[in-house]
């Protein structure tokens, strides 16, 4: 959507709230050591307890993209005693995590009887069946990476685990589960794809920061020559 | 003859010569299947000179010796008769299974299932896909039975070292990989729960068996299913059939006589004094309903012996009587009156019970809906509409659904409305999705009847043809009966007999026509009326019961045998006038 600049320009965007939403991405992502200078460098308040929360929150996500969802699993209980409880979802894609695990490992025995002690109560509701039919399905392959199954070994798979757990725990603690940043561009990306079809132009083309920013740099005389006038909305 | 000089029964010899031909077989490719099998009957065939026997048996040379033989071997398993079973396949030197078939089914029930998978090969199948079918089978009977009896680890074993390399029937590769999880834990959703239960190795045999080509096993009762074939053949060409199925003897095709249609006058009915146009018989054959010029329409009481006596006169209506329809109860009916008003009448005490009219449009036709408590009327300005009991009009179809003279017809389940909506055409309407389908003819429609089953139309035509519909789904013409004679008159025709297996019409040349519905074959040509017959109508209870209405004033009721009749007036028993007025 192509807006007058000069728009742009005249909103005023403040210094405290461009260092909270950089803040905010840092906590979200775990990079204590750069909040702590960031924090230095800007003199803005430090966040009551977050940095001892980071530190235990970032080694548990580390253990899940690792793949040891067991051990992420102990950690968590410890910071967070029912949250799993709470979300049945997560905890099973962190016992499914730690079954693929054994499997890729070709520890079949063990991963029959994990998927036995752990994962069958799970059966008893209906939403997580097919789940463990496809988990199950692994078993009857000596090798399972080249069975039909084989998304379930996929890197984006424990990314996508990993990512909902540390949502849930700062969700938890009561901190935002989405860092700013990510909410301000996805805020842009939906209001633009609106006004797009609004205006009757074809195709969701999802926002770009890179075009968008580019676009700044040509100066406004070159497309809007006479001042004063309303473009066409 | 060659190779009888070993000294052995011809049963050994037949087993190593099988085993022979079958190893030559092993290791070609799916394409040679037909090869094989032609090997396997070359080497049978073979056997079979030696022994002096001929290939072909029969006068027409259609049966192949072997093939026969071995049916006959397993009927007789099958009836129980094992020695004498046994005795046949050593006598006729022709096996009923080869020697490594007979291993396998040993290996199945016996439990033995590598051994089982094994023997697979060597049974001369080419085609690998069934081999490695029946080995699913198998190692499928062999993973459950692990299961059960609690050998989870071997299950998982076999499942991802036999079953699952054989790259078939993935989605139940999967589910059997789901079965792993429900040893301890019953209640879960897991769809394997159904199918854990190991078969019994006799059902994992029958399934093995009908995997298998009948060269190599001859598909169980086979024998029995041709002798059925030919007598359902024989049952369906026996235009006369019109009696139970108990009669049908293996000893002689069947052939039913004449004499199970009722073609003999057993009854002259003398109640009108003017020409009768339509009559019929309630639903459960004991009362018939019949409609006249006079005015009036009669219920006739049919007895205990097929004897019918006048039971109540209707009268009331100031037009002539053009239909009569039965509720589904037999305890009411609606008379119709030509172009005039419809009156329902109580059976048992001959009263009108209500009239129903709509102001100034006359009605033309009439009809019960089946849950007896709606009536349907067709009017002389092409609508239908529907009454309550009371009167009260629920609803009203206008527009060309229906013509001046024309019959109404209601499916049994009460959705279908039919009429002639057009000269040549009849409307089908669905009441609840109002979808209309046609039934278009070429000629001029004269009045249509519909079966009990409410599948199948019948349409009688202008050009003196009836033709036969089925509405159940798609609509199509299945048959068409010829010989009666119509040509001014409206004339009715009918279902009827054992399971409806029969057409009769009325025709302006005074007599009955009697066709079968399945071949179409005219069966029989009734005389004895002396005036158009206009209606028919076949008992539904009795299928040796049918009567016919005549211009001659008259209605005669058919039976299996001759009466001693002379025109008589019949007395009734308390004739009920009914005046017309409620």
């Amino acid at each position: 959507m192509e807006y007058d600049p000069r728009l742009y320009e005249q909103i005023a965007v403040s210094d405290n709230d461009t260092h909270n939403i950089v803040l905010s991405y840092l906590i979200h992502n775990c990079f204590k050591e750069t909040v702590e200078s960031f924090i230095c460098s800007t003199g803005i308040k430090k966040p009551a307890d977050c940095l001892e929360d980071i530190d235990r929150r970032k080694r548990i996500i580390k253990f899940a993209l690792d793949g040891n969802a067991l051990k992420a699993i102990e950690l968590t209980e410890q910071l967070a005693p029912d949250l799993l409880e709470k979300n049945k979802d997560l905890h099973f894609e962190l016992l499914s995590l730690h079954f693929i695990e054994l499997v890729r490992s070709k520890r079949c025995t063990e991963a029959l009887e994990f998927a036995q002690k752990n994962l069958s109560p799970f059966g008893k509701v209906q939403t997580y069946v097919k789940k463990l039919e496809d988990l199950m399905a692994l078993l009857a392959y000596e090798e399972p990476e080249k069975s039909p199954m084989f998304h379930l070994f996929s890197l984006d798979r424990r990314q996508m685990v990993a990512e909902d757990l540390n949502r849930a725990i700062l969700a938890h603690t009561n901190q935002p589960s989405y860092s700013s940043l990510e909410r301000l561009i996805q805020q842009t990306t939906v209001v633009d794809r609106q006004l797009n079809q609004e205006h009757g132009k074809e195709g969701q083309s999802s926002f770009s920061l890179e075009e968008f920013v580019k676009k700044k740099i040509r100066t406004s005389t070159q497309e809007f020559p006479s001042k004063g006038q309303k473009q066409d909305a | 003859m060659g190779g009888l000089e070993d000294g052995l029964p011809p049963s050994k010899r037949l087993r190593s010569s099988s085993a022979g031909s079958s190893s030559v077989l092993s290791g070609s490719t799916a394409e040679e299947q037909p090869i094989a099998a032609a090997l396997f009957r070359d080497s049978m065939a073979q056997i079979l000179q030696c022994q002096g026997q001929e290939e072909t048996i029969g006068s027409r040379g259609l049966i192949k010796r072997i093939e026969f033989v071995r049916l006959i071997s397993d009927a007789l398993y099958a009836l129980g008769y094992k020695r004498s079973g046994a005795c046949l396949e050593e006598e006729s030197g022709i096996p009923l299974h080869s020697a490594d078939v007979s291993l396998l089914m040993q290996y199945v029930l016996e439990g033995n299932w590598d051994e089982g998978a094994s023997t697979l090969h060597k049974i001369g199948l080419e085609d690998e896909t069934i081999i490695k079918s029946a080995k699913f089978l198998i190692l499928e009977q062999k993973f459950l039975e692990f299961l059960e009896a609690g050998k989870t680890l071997d299950a998982l074993m076999t499942l991802r070292t036999e079953i699952s390399p054989l790259h078939v029937r993935t989605s139940r590769v999967h589910e059997l990989s789901s079965c792993l999880l429900s040893r301890s834990v019953n209640q879960n959703g897991l769809s394997c729960n159904g199918s854990l239960k190991a078969k019994l190795r006799s059902e994992v045999l029958d399934e093995l068996q009908k995997l298998l080509p009948p060269t190599v096993v001859v598909p169980e009762r086979r024998l029995e299913h041709l002798v059925e074939q030919a007598l359902n053949l024989q049952r369906g060409t026996c235009v006369f059939h019109n009696s139970s199925d108990w009669d049908m003897s293996l000893y002689t095709d069947h052939h039913c006589g004449r004499d199970n249609i009722p073609r003999h006058t057993s009854q002259i009915l003398e109640g009108h004094q003017d020409e009768v146009w339509n009559l019929q018989f309630s639903h459960e054959g004991k009362y018939l309903a019949s409609a006249s010029t006079d005015r009036s329409a009669i219920i006739w009481e049919v007895g205990k012996y097929g004897e019918a006596t006048l039971k109540h006169r209707l009268c009331g209506h100031q037009k002539p009587v053009s239909q009569v329809s039965w509720s589904l109860d037999d305890q009411q009916l609606l008379t119709c009156g030509a172009e005039e008003t419809v009156r329902r009448w109580d059976v048992s005490s001959g009263k009108c019970l209500q009239i129903y009219e709509k102001a100034g449009i006359p009605v033309v036709s009439c009809a019960w809906s089946p849950d007896g408590r709606s009536i349907f009327a067709g009017f002389a300005d092409k609508s239908i509409c529907v009454w309550d009991l009371n009167g009260n009009e629920l609803e009203c179809w206008k527009g060309q659904k229906t013509l001046k003279i024309s019959d109404l017809e209601i499916t049994g389940n009460g959705r279908k409305i039919i009429s002639m909506c057009r000269e040549t055409a009849i409307l089908l309407l669905d009441r609840e999705t109002n979808e209309e389908k046609l039934i278009e003819e070429d000629q001029m429609i004269t009045s249509f009847s519909l079966s009990n089953d409410s599948k199948l139309l019948l349409v009688n035509l202008l050009n003196q043809e009836i033709h036969l519909w089925t509405i159940d789904g798609d609509v199509k013409l299945l048959a068409k009966y010829k010989g009666h004679k119509r040509s001014r008159f409206l004339i009715r025709s009918c279902f009827g007999g054992l399971d409806q297996s029969f057409i009769a019409s009325g025709s302006e040349d005074s007599q009955v026509y009697i066709w079968h519905r399945g071949s179409g074959q005219l069966v029989d040509i009734l005389p004895g009326h002396s005036g158009a017959v206009n209606c028919v109508s076949w008992n539904p209870v009795d299928p040796h019961m049918l009567a016919s209405a005549s211009d001659d004033r008259t209605i005669r009721i058919w039976g299996l045998h001759e009466a001693n009749i002379k025109p008589r007036v019949l007395q009734s028993n308390g004739t009920h006038h009914c005046n017309g007025k409620i």
